[in-house]
């Protein structure tokens, strides 16, 4: 069967915030400079727009006035502005409220979004334009001719589980393009491709991340106002556990819910869903969500690293834009405008170096230095330091925060960080098992109503694939039937939030790893902290995985 | 030959209920949307008639704007073009009103063949199609697996209850009710998606004076009333006592 | 007046028609009379069978054209008959068949045709019916719109055939209808039997579901013994089917079928929320499994805590007694 081809002007792999930002604003420059209709297309892994985009979230909007003024008479989904914000430090049993919000969880003129009602609208206004925005194709390679980037190829579509083609196969696509804007989010699978082939990651610091999770509640009204920003510090986590939790009022009745936790911690049987748990049992939270319900739930990895984890964003013919470059500022709790905004200097960079009929490395070296003199760079330089210095645990985090805002980030030195799942501890000599996974360290009691337990929350996130196709996730599996037992107790059990990695054991008794891929939902936290590197996360057959409304 | 498939949009399967208000239908923020799962079939169909038969294949769909989606979907694997019987009441109304206002629009069309899938996964009354059919005057056969073309005339397959199955004839024009999991689903093309939007999607309005045939009253999440009657005792005991109550209170042995 | 319509095939009634006439009397609530019509070729027998349940005037339609169902045939003498008698209601079995007319027999009269219904609240003329939506996630109460007749098909096994009350003999009548044979469009052919490719667990009536409980794909034995004995198809849930011990068209949850059988029995299996809303529908529901604490008793009718490996080969000795 013949591989169908694409040629465009302009790629951009991944339908979020940043694709779509980029893609706006080529439709923006195209109108306003006219001249050769410049081509662009947009790929996206999900059956519809936003399907897979999550987040807290409180929209910092200064990106989104400059992409698009007139968005409220274009209907943008921002009804809730933010009217409160509070700090809590929590312990297990009360919580102590800071006095003073600190800076950079200030959130007066911002907005309590869902992101995924955010995307869906975006993607309105970009096929309003006539771009060509293909949902439910996967890119999978990354198409280069020596150093330089030609463009992708999507996966194959119609292959049963045991790889052979079903009568209705289809060959992944070669999409071609003088420029491909590589926006496929937090730990993307092309953008991993790009740093193993290409030097962009020589003189930056590793790559560090944290695992958010979250739901929608329903709520009976008059117990939170609309337009409340909580944040939460400490209980459930050790102080060698960075994270927190956050709870955003959407309307009086209706909250987003969550928690993110770096995925750096040393105990190998800690569990962030667990910590989740635990942290909605507090008394301040159960009286919150007790009575109400869960309507849908997710999770997804963030780029926490800042500043100095972030790659050379531009090579031969691409550019790497949003969550995919590690645009996010842990500080802040915030990446959708930094995604915005990066996306659409990218679309920008692309439109003045097809026009000036030179992409190389060198001419789209102006993506670099237009952020450099945006605010992005403003926002992310001063707190480049934060993330790592919480490796030094918690207080010594605040500390450090404390002071990079005082200071606007000056330090003397840049602090290293180290890729978090190095940290992983071993497990005590003699504990682990080889064939059973270990019990969570924080393990708390599951009620299904206030709390949960995977497989049931996973429902809630409405994910669902094609049933009969390969597998998505590569695991070099040796090593689950050997070492990682005794070493690290299985961990994958533990830090995949959808119940995807179980051991089960044959019937004469050999641990056998049993991934149940459909219920992935893409969060992409396996692929970043199992302890050998042996997991890769490569994206399943087009149009599978999460539904998350209203996320 | 002249072909129409009947495409009903729906929330998709791993819609989570919640209902509006007035608890008289859903709430409907936050949906997700999809082909009605049978309609897909009957699309596959249709496409593959006119691989072997030539001619057009037009999807009718009766909907608010957002079932464009569904058309888009259907012109991108390979339907020649479209009809829309655009009105917000549509995405609620029975199967009487969603019937006539599709026969309304489909009549002056005279197709030679209908295909419609056996229910929708919504409201689930299994009778638009049926309906259609009496309206553009054509005759029908429901629940068919597999179709033959002679000249002018049909042979049906059409699925029986219990493993049984039975041939029928008519004469074309006809109208048929497609039953799920009869072929493979093509994947529309990145090709297939460009395309689609240069096809043509003919909007019609909405007939005036159409009766509803029933009236939600209101909708519930479906409750357990019933408690849990735990058996004890041993093995052979509880078996003896289940069977018992099997036979005698539920009734089901 | 409340007309049901029998269903019958070669002369033997389908049992839904009992249901069918359950469904009638719980609507009718004594206050409203009930007629029963059979149609058919020569359809005496079958009259007669209804006649001596005594639950109504029995009315024998028959016309050579009815000799074979078809849909016109039978909405052409349906509609006299309709016509004739003037029902409030007209009941009838949500079968395949009544999929196939009802439709147009209500399009062309412009009455209501309520279908697949559960359940009646109330009685007589402002009775609303229950029926399922969205896949069964919701249950909808709803009311039939503008003049009489009111059409009703009646979900199978929604009512139980043995609660029909029963009087004595009642009398037949003949209505007759005048059918133009050459305007019958459809011209069927004689029903045959096909071993299905596709499980359609749908159609069970009772299921026996194993789960991980069950351990090892040879012990699923074990539950076919007790299937056969039941009367019941075999399914699971989705460890099990990916694990390959039964096919994948076995499976039942969220990413299989979903069914609502009169009897689910759920042996080995915990319960987790994507099985439940594959089968929480069903009618009677049992289960068995070592944990007490097992999601899946919240939901079930019946249950016993214990192991599967007694009770099941105990069940089997019960069900094979009598």
């Amino acid at each position: 069967m013949q591989r169908e081809t694409l040629e465009v002007d302009v790629l951009i792999v991944g339908g979020g915030p940043a694709g779509l930002s980029a893609a706006l604003r080529l439709a923006q420059l195209q109108s306003q400079h006219g001249g050769e209709p410049l081509s662009v297309a947009v790929v996206e892994k999900a059956r519809e727009a936003g399907a897979h985009s999550l987040s807290g979230a409180v929209l910092d909007p200064s990106a989104l006035r400059e992409l698009i003024p007139d968005f409220r008479e274009r209907g943008a989904p921002i009804a809730t502005e933010v009217h409160a914000d509070h700090v809590y430090f929590l312990t297990q049993h009360s919580k102590i409220e800071f006095p003073i919000i600190p800076p950079p969880l200030r959130n007066h003129g911002n907005y309590i979004v869902s992101l995924n009602q955010f995307v869906r609208w975006l993607a309105e206004q970009v096929e309003a334009q006539g771009i060509d925005f293909f949902t439910g194709f996967a890119a999978q390679d990354v198409l280069m001719e020596d150093a330089r980037i030609v463009g992708v190829r999507t996966g194959d579509r119609g292959v049963d589980k045991h790889g052979q083609q079903k009568p209705t196969f289809e060959p992944g696509v070669d999409i071609t393009a003088k420029v491909t804007i590589f926006c496929d989010g937090v730990r993307g699978n092309l953008t991993k491709e790009l740093l193993r082939r290409l030097p962009l990651a020589v003189g930056r610091q590793p790559q560090q991340f944290a695992i958010g999770l979250k739901e929608l509640w329903d709520i009976p009204p008059d117990r939170i106002a609309a337009g409340t920003v909580m944040h939460t510090l400490g209980y459930p986590l050790a102080s060698d556990e960075f994270g927190g939790a956050f709870i955003y009022a959407m309307t009086d009745r209706h909250l987003s819910v969550g928690f993110v936790v770096g995925l750096d911690y040393p105990d190998p049987q800690f569990d962030p869903h667990m910590a989740f748990n635990r942290f909605k049992q507090h008394p301040f939270v159960s009286s919150l969500l007790g009575d109400g319900q869960m309507v849908r739930y997710g999770a997804k990895a963030l780029p926490e690293g800042g500043w100095n984890t972030i790659p050379r964003t531009y090579m031969d013919g691409g550019l790497i834009a949003g969550d995919a470059g590690g645009f996010l500022n842990a500080m802040r709790l915030k990446g959708i405008h930094l995604a915005m905004r990066t996306g659409l200097l990218a679309g920008e960079s692309a439109f003045e170096a097809i026009r000036a009929g030179d992409t190389s490395a060198a001419s789209l070296k102006r993506y670099q230095d237009k952020i450099d003199a945006s605010p992005v760079r403003a926002e992310l330089y001063p707190v480049r330091n934060v993330h790592q210095a919480f490796g030094g645990g918690l207080w010594a985090g605040l500390a450090f925060a404390g002071v990079a805002v005082a200071t606007r980030g000056w330090w003397p030195v840049d602090l290293h960080g180290e890729a978090g799942h190095e940290r992983l501890r071993h497990l005590p000599p003699g504990t682990g098992s080889e064939v059973v996974a270990q019990p969570a360290s924080n393990a708390t009691t599951i009620d299904r109503r206030l709390t949960f337990d995977k497989l049931t929350n996973v429902h809630y996130a409405g994910t669902a694939h094609e049933e009969d196709q390969p597998s998505h996730l590569l695991v070099q599996t040796e090593v689950c039937s050997t070492i990682c037992g005794p070493e690290y107790g299985h961990p994958c059990v533990r830090f995949c939030p959808a119940n995807v990695y179980e051991i089960a054991r044959e019937s004469d008794g050999t641990p056998r790893l049993q991934i149940n891929a459909s219920n992935c939902v893409h969060c992409k936290t396996c692929d970043i902290m199992d302890p050998y590197g042996v997991i890769t996360w490569v994206p399943p057959e087009g149009a599978g995985g999460p539904q998350y409304n209203g996320m | 030959m002249k072909i129409a498939v009947c495409i009903k949009q729906v929330p998709t399967r791993e819609w989570q209920p919640r209902l509006n208000d007035a608890h008289t239908w859903i709430r409907e923020q936050d949906v997700s949307y999809e082909m009605n799962e049978p309609d897909a079939y009957a699309l596959e169909e249709a496409l593959r008639l006119r691989e072997k038969h030539g001619g057009e294949v037009v999807v009718c769909s009766a909907g608010p704007t957002r079932v464009q989606q569904v058309i888009r979907e259907a012109l991108a694997r390979g339907a020649d073009r479209a009809l829309h019987v655009e009105a917000d009441a549509l995405g609620s109304a029975d199967a009487f009103v969603t019937a006539e206002s599709l026969a309304a629009a489909m009549a002056d069309e005279r197709f030679d063949l209908v295909l419609t899938g056996l229910q929708s996964d919504d409201q689930g009354h299994a009778q638009m199609g049926v309906i259609l059919a009496e309206r553009l005057g054509v005759p029908h056969s429901t629940i068919i697996m597999e179709i033959k073309v002679e000249e002018g005339t049909i042979r049906v397959k059409r699925e029986l209850e219990g493993g049984w199955f039975q041939w029928i004839a008519m004469p074309l024009p006809a109208l048929l009710t497609i039953q799920s999991g009869i072929n493979q689903l093509r994947y529309a093309t990145l090709k297939g998606i460009m395309a689609a939007k240069k096809k043509e999607i003919r909007k019609v309005a909405l007939p005036g004076g159409l009766q509803p045939a029933q009236q939600i009253v209101s909708l519930s999440m479906p409750t357990r009333s019933k408690q849990t009657q735990m058996i004890a005792g041993s093995a052979p005991e509880a078996a003896r006592e289940l069977v018992r109550r099997l036979r005698e209170e539920a009734r089901v042995l | 007046m409340i007309l049901v319509v029998a269903e019958q095939r070669d002369g033997r009634l389908n049992r839904a028609t009992w249901e069918t006439i359950a469904a009638a009397q719980a609507l009718s609530a004594n206050d409203m009379p009930m007629k029963v019509v059979a149609l058919g070729a020569s359809i005496g027998p079958v009259a007669q069978e209804l006649a001596a349940a005594g639950v109504g005037e029995v009315v024998a339609t028959e016309h050579e054209a009815l000799a074979t169902y078809t849909p016109d045939g039978f909405t052409m003498a349906l509609r006299r008959v309709i016509e004739s008698l003037t029902p409030t209601f007209v009941l009838l079995p949500h079968t395949y068949q009544t999929r196939d007319f009802a439709p147009v027999l209500a399009a062309r009269m412009r009455a209501s045709l309520i279908t697949d219904v559960t359940g009646i609240n109330g009685s007589g003329a402002s009775a609303t019916f229950a029926r399922p939506m969205f896949q069964g996630k919701l249950a909808a109460d709803v009311r039939p719109q503008g003049a009489a007749p009111f059409l009703v098909s009646i979900q199978i096994g929604a009512y139980r055939a043995d609660t029909v009350k029963k009087g004595s003999a009642a009398s037949i009548t003949s209505v007759s209808v005048d059918i133009d044979a050459a305007a019958i469009r459809q011209k069927p052919e004689p029903p045959f039997q096909e071993a299905k490719q596709a499980v359609d667990l749908s159609q069970a009536e009772r299921i026996v579901s194993v789960g991980r409980g069950i351990k090892s794909q040879e012990n699923i034995a074990i539950a076919e013994t007790m299937a056969r004995a039941m009367g019941a198809e075999i399914a699971a849930s989705r460890p099990i089917c990916d694990n390959g011990w039964l096919p994948m068209e076995r499976q039942i949850g969220s990413s299989g079928q979903t069914v609502a059988p009169k009897l689910y029995v759920a042996l080995g299996i915990s319960g987790a929320i994507q099985h439940l809303v594959g089968m929480k529908g069903a009618r009677t529901i049992v289960a068995i499994n070592k944990d007490a604490d097992a999601p899946i008793f919240e939901v079930a009718d019946y249950g016993i805590v214990g192991d599967l490996f007694e009770i099941v080969p105990a069940l089997v000795k019960e069900l094979e007694k009598a």
